[in-house]
């Protein structure tokens, strides 16, 4: 028989080492649990960082700036909106391709600052690049409409309704009838569609561009080349510096 | 409880290092994804360059199905992974990873499908959606060690 001393410190014993192994589960928890914690605020960190760079990249405003290229002067020969051009402050020369997805995006733009800018010319040249299929019959048909007299209409039109016809067989007719809603003397306009007076035109603009561009849109303002703006606030305070100090 | 003990079985057979796999490609595919995403959104219309690059594949049809873009699409996917991967390195919840590695097929598919579409369809190169590509490839791979690894070795006879 043990003394009831032996039993007590038995049982103290006992008790103590289980008091030790609960801590000690408690500890791996809490250890645990410290370290799922920091795991998902690693996770969350990582992916809200992420999102939050990509968004700031993207919408650093920088002022646009002008880049080395510079232009052939605007002509009576070119499509020209807005002021006239002896009385033009400015001179936007647009390098433009009627299938190209951006140049879609830029065209509302220049169309407000035309109507925002009574000293602007705004001239529009063809830059049908040749991956886009129908860049060329829509320059043609811009430029046939133009041979009565609604060349900026028939521009707003294609770039209005692209995905209608960017990538269809059937531009051509599709051009028609655009031709047939403006009214135009439809004979005519399929006659200079096809001349080679048209084409001649499309393809010195096309030219005229040479290494300075290479891609579409490409702006330049008062014949130097800009870097495109990123936005419409942009794009505006570049023309109103240039309109204080020409 | 012997369900259980399988499963812990089949978890201690997987390589200690696979789930950080899953977690680093998805983490690269994530913010890969995200990029094109922003880029979709809120980025400065991207001109069309006589050479052929991202902006051919970015401004494609084929970059959105049905008005979503593609880049999306790819962001919640990769997050998904992501997730998942997090799920099991920190409750060892056998299933998080099965269902990551199970995804990872149709990322790999999809994938496919994309890189089809730029050399064959498009024909220009998107240097991002090639990372995205490389990515879920890789997962995918992991996914293929995952399967052959937690498999008990199965009895000869």
């Amino acid at each position: 028989m043990e003394s009831t001393d032996q039993n007590l410190s038995k049982k103290e014993r006992r008790e103590l080492r289980r008091q030790e192994k609960l801590s000690q589960r408690d500890a791996v928890a809490n250890k645990k649990r410290t370290s799922s914690v920091l795991l998902w605020s690693f996770i969350i960190i990582f992916v809200g960082g992420t999102i939050a760079l990509m968004i700031g990249l993207m919408s650093k405003n920088s002022p646009t700036q002008f880049v080395a290229g510079a232009i052939k002067a605007a002509s009576d020969n070119d499509q020209i909106k807005g002021a006239p051009l002896p009385e033009a402050k400015i001179v936007l020369i647009e390098y433009s391709d009627f299938q190209c997805p951006a140049c879609r995006s830029y065209y509302p733009m220049v169309k407000k600052l035309s109507q925002e800018f009574p000293n602007l010319s705004v001239v529009y040249r063809h830059f049908p690049l040749p991956q886009h299929t129908n860049a060329r019959p829509a320059a043609q048909a811009a430029e046939a409409a133009g041979q009565q007299g609604k060349f900026w209409e028939m521009h707003d039109v294609l770039f209005d309704n692209q995905q209608n016809w960017a990538e269809s067989r059937t531009s051509q007719e599709t051009f028609l009838g655009y031709a047939l809603a403006f009214g135009l003397d439809i004979e005519k306009f399929k006659t200079d569609y096809d001349s080679s007076e048209t084409k001649t035109k499309i393809e010195k603009d096309y030219q005229s561009g040479g290494r300075d561009i290479n891609g579409t849109p490409t702006f330049f303002v008062n014949d130097k080349k800009i870097q495109n703006p990123q936005n419409y606030d942009e794009f505006r305070s570049l023309l109103e510096q240039i309109g204080r100090n020409p | 409880m012997t369900n259980l003990e399988a499963s812990l079985n089949k978890s201690a057979a997987i390589p200690k290092w696979l789930p950080f796999c899953f977690l680093i490609f998805s983490a690269v595919g994530f913010a890969d994804a995200t990029y094109l995403t922003v880029k979709h959104f809120l980025g400065t219309p991207i001109p069309c360059a006589i050479l052929q690059g991202c902006e051919q594949v970015t401004n494609s049809q084929f970059a959105t199905v049905f008005g979503v873009p593609v880049a999306l699409l790819g962001s919640f996917y990769y997050l998904t992974i992501l997730i998942l991967s997090v799920v099991y390195l920190d409750t060892r919840q056998f299933l998080a990873l099965k269902l990551a590695t199970s995804l990872t097929i149709f990322g790999f598919l999809a994938s496919l499908w994309f890189v089809f579409l730029q050399v064959f369809i498009i024909k220009a190169i998107c240097l991002y959606c090639m990372i995205s590509a490389t990515t879920s490839t890789l997962l995918f791979i992991s996914g293929l060690i995952f399967w052959t690894k937690k498999q008990p070795p199965s009895p000869v006879s």
